[in-house]
């Protein structure tokens, strides 16, 4: 079977588009008919809602109509209550807000300014109740309940079937890992080690905030544009809250601005249809920058760590508490404490573990998917803690991880056996390429003093899942492919259809992706968890395969060949002398210019393998991360010299892309280490812009970033391929404390680490010291 | 942002009427970027807005051997920036204006519209304070000349009356072996408003290399840009040296009141105004020294 | 009231009755021309850079009615369909994007900027460039593209 090669790399097919300001993301999107809807939020953080009154709303010139939680509970067709795990969301409030930003109104307009002024003439009268903001305090006997019961839907995620909130609490799941007796264990340690680490909420800020266009037709038909990542759940929680069946219900996605798991799960589209269902029109609503804050978040995190270690640097027992804060909402916020569970230990081997992961509610926004999802949490804690160890038996961090790393055939906690794990190599590499060891060939002067730093990791990917894909082939051999993985960025489309062309052996030129309509396009899970190219390149390259099975069984049928002479590749069909075109066997076999064979393939993914083992994920993410940092001791500042990160990608299909995603997740990952942090203040968001919460400028990155990508090939994956998407975000924030340990002597555990943090901590030193 | 008329007067005495005449419910109006905000955020709700863009003589930066600097209140940031009057005879104006918000903040918003809002997160009005500057101001009862340092009053609140406009910012002539240096400090991103702002002035005398003249301004660490007069004195009429520069820089410190907020505490602004003016009179007195 | 505005998009004079508090980039976007996008509505990210006069501006917070009698230049100005822009087809080249949202914006401002400088230090590339946000990260690679353009 050809593979790719460095000839192969491409200019993305939806590059000029892009380039050109052509390429129609969902706000620029016109459906004639349509008005404008603003939503009403909630502007303290924990209230009974009393009494809404919209009748002078209701008066503005140009207002169309309203929604309130009257509505959507009256309405017989309407099931109030949604969400991805627990249904614990609903379309707007209909007895309590929960959050400050939280949904309590919607108002459709002809005009944005309309929209507005009726939003102003929206009488609410709230009865507030104590809110909770912080997970510890959420966690305590007397904290005020967030949800006074939580609805548990019938069929809920395979994965996380276990998972039940704890009644009468606000936690709403509480994850265990139970492995070999810590506590005989601790007792056969030499060194026991114990720490806090703490993460704050931040935000995604895709560069597109959220929005959706809903009509709901005459017949009831459900009809959806949306900047969602995963349209396939969308239209299921559509049509569980519409009471409709899913072929009513059509979600069309166009390109998305950026998504990095902010735009999973239904977000503002169940609220849209139903005013759009209310006012008898199409409805637009588009989030402001303020709303995508109040929208969805990252969740912060309180993590204990308790590890003991033998002498040599043998990691032993661990016992962990990871309190993720979850905000108003579950959300997929139960998977994320699952994760973050399992990867508490890290990429590392210990045999004797104890880990309680607990999804907390608080009055914050809804915290869901990031970018990372529970590992850049869990990771922050344990690869911090790592060079604690280090420090305190005067090893070297990067020794002391070779050490303990998982490799080829490991066990992981959950007891399964590792394959495919190019995690050493990727270690190995970063600190390579970052000079680790290497004397500094130059020494900054004054105040300025300079370290390094290096983390790893361990992620899986979600599991299990499904991807279906269908590939036609067209009369003149040119090829239409039919898939759900939404393009944000990531380059997606352009993956999938070099997959196919490579595997048919047609130029690129001759495929064609169509764009996402789930009308069209068979089922996908969803464009999340870094699992498009293994599991949908995967399924068009079988759905490529069996348009070549076809093709051979064409010519079967048409000269008595036995199959096995047969071969389908380079767009052509051979058997003895003969070499056919793929349009030419298809001529031959309808009698004239037309026709269409249609392809199919599908992934499925299981929890449990062909021999009756447990399968966490069906593929695994490896990485490394590594820093070269300055510290300016008088001011706390830092300067990040030089970044490298190492990701195995099994096979880099596109080593252009390989590159962007692996800096470009990088750079954001710097972000969440250094700048990023939602303040709240009493319940309320004191920054919900772009002024107050910073990203990464162009000023900010690195001097020196480099990607590396590591080839171990997946057997499963397309042409080996894995997923790549999340993977260096990951490291970056521990590297970094960690170089800042080294450089300054100060440890950092609380994110983002800021130059205050540095100041402070070396000033605490020095006081201490005299 | 909404509800409000536009009106464009062509001459200085057009516009003074006008806001005379709106008695406070009309603001000017320059390059927006202040503006735009707080109306945005219904922080401002003006029944009219007074575009000035159109007036002539607001623009343009001269040069006058007695005056000395001459800036137009409609001088974009950009333009300072790239400004070779001002490479010339004051290039620390240049150079800080490249750190400045971003270039399209730098292409649209004003040296009048950054005086005239009271910002207290900005670079040029700690400057200007150091450089002993003065501004005009223009209403339907004449002008004025104002010392900026009287201009300012508290955060976002400066001594312009409702219908009065700033016209120019005007900044003396230097003495010989004189520097100016800016420092500007951020505690996150650079491209984040600044944290902290030191800028100093110092004039060598050329004899006994004594710093003869002093001026340090803070910025962004008090209700309005200030300066630090007592650190002053200590460095004043001596030469530099390192521990009664240590003590200017203690005082420095002390004598501004930083709010602790989203860029650092309070605790933490007073010490980088010490770190600062430690690190910025000596880069003055280098400056100085090459001048 | 409304105020009837000339402006010239991408050097085709366009007539238009705006009210006083309509934004150039609400104004542009209602002409059809949809690439320069609403990414923060307060000037920080770039996604609806413009130039006008030759100049990136934020469209968000410019009135359109200032816009009157002068020329803006929008990304659908840019290039025809015969030959792009070389920062177009460096940007292409080089992978200097990824969900394209910033990409108007970027390339806009670095036109100006190579205008304006056509062989621009470091420090002068991030000071120009430093206000466009990448929230995918793809500042090396934009980088690579801006260089590539200028021949350095």
């Amino acid at each position: 079977m050809e593979t790719f090669v460095e000839e192969d790399q491409v200019r993305r097919l939806d590059y000029r588009a892009k380039v050109t300001g052509r390429a129609s993301y969902l706000a620029d999107m016109t459906i004639p008919g349509m008005c404008v809807g603003k939503i009403l939020r909630s502007p303290v953080p924990h209230a009974w809602i009393r009494r809404i009154d919209v009748s002078k709303a209701l008066k503005v010139p140009g207002v169309v109509g309203v929604l309130t939680g009257d509505d959507i509970v009256k309405e017989e067709g309407i099931d109030p209550y949604f969400g991805p795990v627990f249904k614990d969301q609903t379309l707007v409030a209909v007895d309590k807000v929960r959050h400050v930003g939280d949904p309590v109104a919607a108002v459709a307009a002809e005009e944005p300014q309309a929209a507005e002024e009726a939003l102003s003439r929206i009488d609410v009268e709230y009865e507030e109740v104590p809110a909770v903001m912080d997970v510890r305090e959420s966690m305590r006997k007397e904290a005020p309940l967030i949800h006074e019961s939580v609805r548990i839907p019938e069929h809920g995620y395979a994965d996380l079937a276990e998972l039940r909130p704890v009644e009468g609490t606000n936690v709403c799941t509480h994850f265990k890992l139970r492995r070999g007796d810590v506590e005989k264990a601790f007792s056969e340690c030499d060194y026991i080690f114990e720490d806090t680490f703490v993460l704050p909420t931040t935000q995604h800020v895709a560069l597109e905030p959220h929005g959706c266009i809903a009509s709901v037709e005459p017949d009831g038909r459900i009809i959806v544009w949306s900047t969602t990542q995963n349209p396939f759940v969308v239209r299921t929680q559509l049509s569980n809250i519409f009471k409709v069946s899913v072929s009513k219900v059509r979600v069309v996605v166009p390109y998305l601005g950026g998504g990095y798991g902010s735009k999973v799960y239904p977000k503002v589209e169940p609220l849209t249809v139903a005013l759009a269902k209310k006012v008898g029109r199409t409805v637009r609503i588009m989030l402001s920058r303020e709303e995508v804050f109040y929208t969805v978040t990252k969740h912060a995190a309180v993590i204990r760590m308790k590890t003991g270690v033998k002498k040599d640097g043998t990691l032993h027992a661990r016992e962990g508490e990871v309190l993720l804060d979850t905000g108003a909402f579950a959300e997929i916020g139960p998977r994320v404490a699952k994760k973050s569970g399992y990867t508490a230990t890290g990429p590392y081997k210990i045999p004797h573990v104890k880990i309680d992961s607990m999804c907390v509610y608080t009055n914050k926004p809804p915290a869901g998917a990031f970018r990372g999802f529970g590992v850049s949490q869990s990771a922050w804690a344990c690869e911090s803690q790592m060079d604690i160890i280090a420090h305190a038996l005067k090893m070297d961090p990067l020794e002391i991880r070779l050490k303990n790393i998982y490799d080829e055939g490991d066990e992981f906690v959950t007891g399964e056996k590792l394959t495919n794990i190019g995690l050493k190599a990727c270690v190995e590499k970063v600190a390579a390429e970052i000079g680790w060891g290497k004397e500094q060939t130059r020494r900054p002067e004054g105040a300025i003093v300079r370290g390094k730093g290096i983390a790893c990791l361990i992620k899986a990917t979600i599991t299990p899942s499904i991807s279906s894909g269908v590939v036609k082939l067209n009369e003149d051999g040119s090829v239409t492919i039919f898939t759900g993985t939404v393009e944000m960025g990531q380059g997606s489309e352009t993956t999938m259809a070099q997959i196919v062309a490579k595997e048919l052996g047609i130029p690129l030129e001759k495929t064609q992706v169509l764009g996402v309509d789930t009308d069209v396009v068979p089922y996908d899970l969803t464009t999340s968890s870094s699992r498009s190219t293994f599991h949908m390149g995967k399924a068009l390259q079988l759905a490529a395969q069996d348009l070549c099975h076809q093709l051979r069984e064409l010519v079967v049928q048409e000269y008595g060949v036995p199959i096995e002479q047969v071969k389908a590749s380079e767009g052509k069909v051979f058997f003895g002398e003969m070499a056919m075109e793929y349009r030419e066997v298809l001529f031959k076999h309808f009698g004239m210019q037309g026709g269409t064979l249609v392809g199919r393939g599908e992934v499925r993914t299981r929890t449990v393998d062909e021999k009756g083992e447990k399968v966490t994920s069906a593929f695994w993410f490896l990485g490394a991360g590594a820093a070269d940092v300055e510290v300016d001791r008088e001011t706390g500042k830092i300067k990040i010299l030089k970044y490298v990160s190492s990701v195995d990608v099994g096979k880099a299909i596109n080593p252009l892309g390989c590159k962007q995603q692996i800096a470009g997740a990088a750079i954001t990952g710097l972000g969440q280490a250094l700048f990023e942090e939602m303040v709240f203040d009493n319940g309320q968001l004191v920054n919900p812009n772009l002024v107050d919460y910073i990203i990464p400028a162009l000023g900010d990155m690195p001097d020196v970033i480099e990607s590396i990508s590591v080839e171990v090939p997946h057997k499963d994956g397309p042409f080996g391929a894995k997923g790549i998407g999340e993977t260096s975000l990951i490291p970056v924030a521990p590297a970094i404390a960690n170089a800042v340990f080294d450089a300054a002597g100060v440890r950092i555990k609380d994110l983002p680490i800021t130059s205050e943090k540095i100041f402070l901590a070396l000033e605490k030193g020095s006081r201490e010291k005299s | 942002m909404r509800g409000f008329e536009y009106l464009e007067p062509t001459t200085l005495s057009e516009a003074c009427g006008l806001l005379k005449r709106y008695a406070g419910d009309a603001k000017v109006f320059a390059g927006g970027s202040a503006f735009t905000i707080l109306m945005k955020q219904g922080l401002l709700q003006p029944k009219a807005l007074v575009n000035i863009k159109k007036i002539e003589g607001l623009r343009g930066i001269r040069y006058d051997p007695v005056e000395g600097l001459i800036i137009g209140a409609l001088v974009t940031h950009h333009e300072i920036e790239t400004s070779e009057l001002l490479k010339e005879k004051l290039p620390i104006l240049c150079e800080l204006e490249h750190d400045v918000a971003n270039i399209r903040v730098r292409n649209m918003a004003t040296v009048g519209g950054n005086l005239a809002s009271g910002e207290p997160l900005t670079d040029l009005p700690c400057v200007f304070i150091s450089l002993d500057s003065k501004v005009k101001i223009s209403s339907s009862s004449g002008d004025r000349t104002l010392p900026l340092e009287k201009l300012f009053v508290d955060y976002y609140e400066t001594a312009l009356a409702s219908d009065e406009i700033l016209t120019q910012v005007m900044l003396p002539p230097l003495e010989p072996l004189t520097g100016v240096e800016y420092l500007r400090f951020s505690s996150s991103s650079v491209v984040d408003k600044p944290c902290v702002g030191v800028s100093t002035r110092i004039t060598l005398d050329a004899k006994s290399q004594a710093l003869r003249t002093v001026r340090i301004g803070l910025g962004c660490v008090a209700p309005t840009p200030i300066r630090a007069r007592r650190a002053e004195k200590i460095l004043e009429g001596k030469p530099l040296d390192p521990q009664r520069l240590a003590e200017a820089a203690a005082s420095a410190s002390e004598e501004c009141s930083p709010l602790s907020d989203l860029r650092g505490s309070e605790h933490y602004k007073r010490e980088m105004v010490r770190v600062l003016v430690r690190r910025a009179v000596p880069k003055a007195c280098k400056r100085a020294q090459g001048s | 009231m409304k105020k009837r505005v000339n402006i010239f998009v991408n050097g085709v004079e366009r007539i238009l009755e705006v009210e006083p508090w309509v934004t150039l980039l609400e104004a542009v976007r209602g002409l059809g021309l949809t690439g320069a996008k609403l990414g923060c509505d307060i000037q920080v990210c770039g996604t609806c850079t413009l130039l006008l006069d030759g100049r990136p501006v934020s469209a968000c917070s410019v009135l359109a009615v200032d816009a009157d009698g002068r020329q803006v230049l929008t990304i659908e100005g840019l290039g025809d369909k015969n030959r792009l822009h070389p920062l177009q087809e460096a940007f292409m080249d080089c992978g200097a994007l990824q969900c394209g949202y910033c990409t108007s914006g970027f390339i806009l401002t670095a036109k100006a900027m190579l205008e304006e400088s056509p062989r621009p230090t470091e420090e002068q590339i991030r000071s120009y460039m430093g206000g466009n946000f990448c929230r995918c990260g793809c500042y090396p690679e934009i980088l690579e593209a801006i260089r590539k353009v200028a021949g350095l």
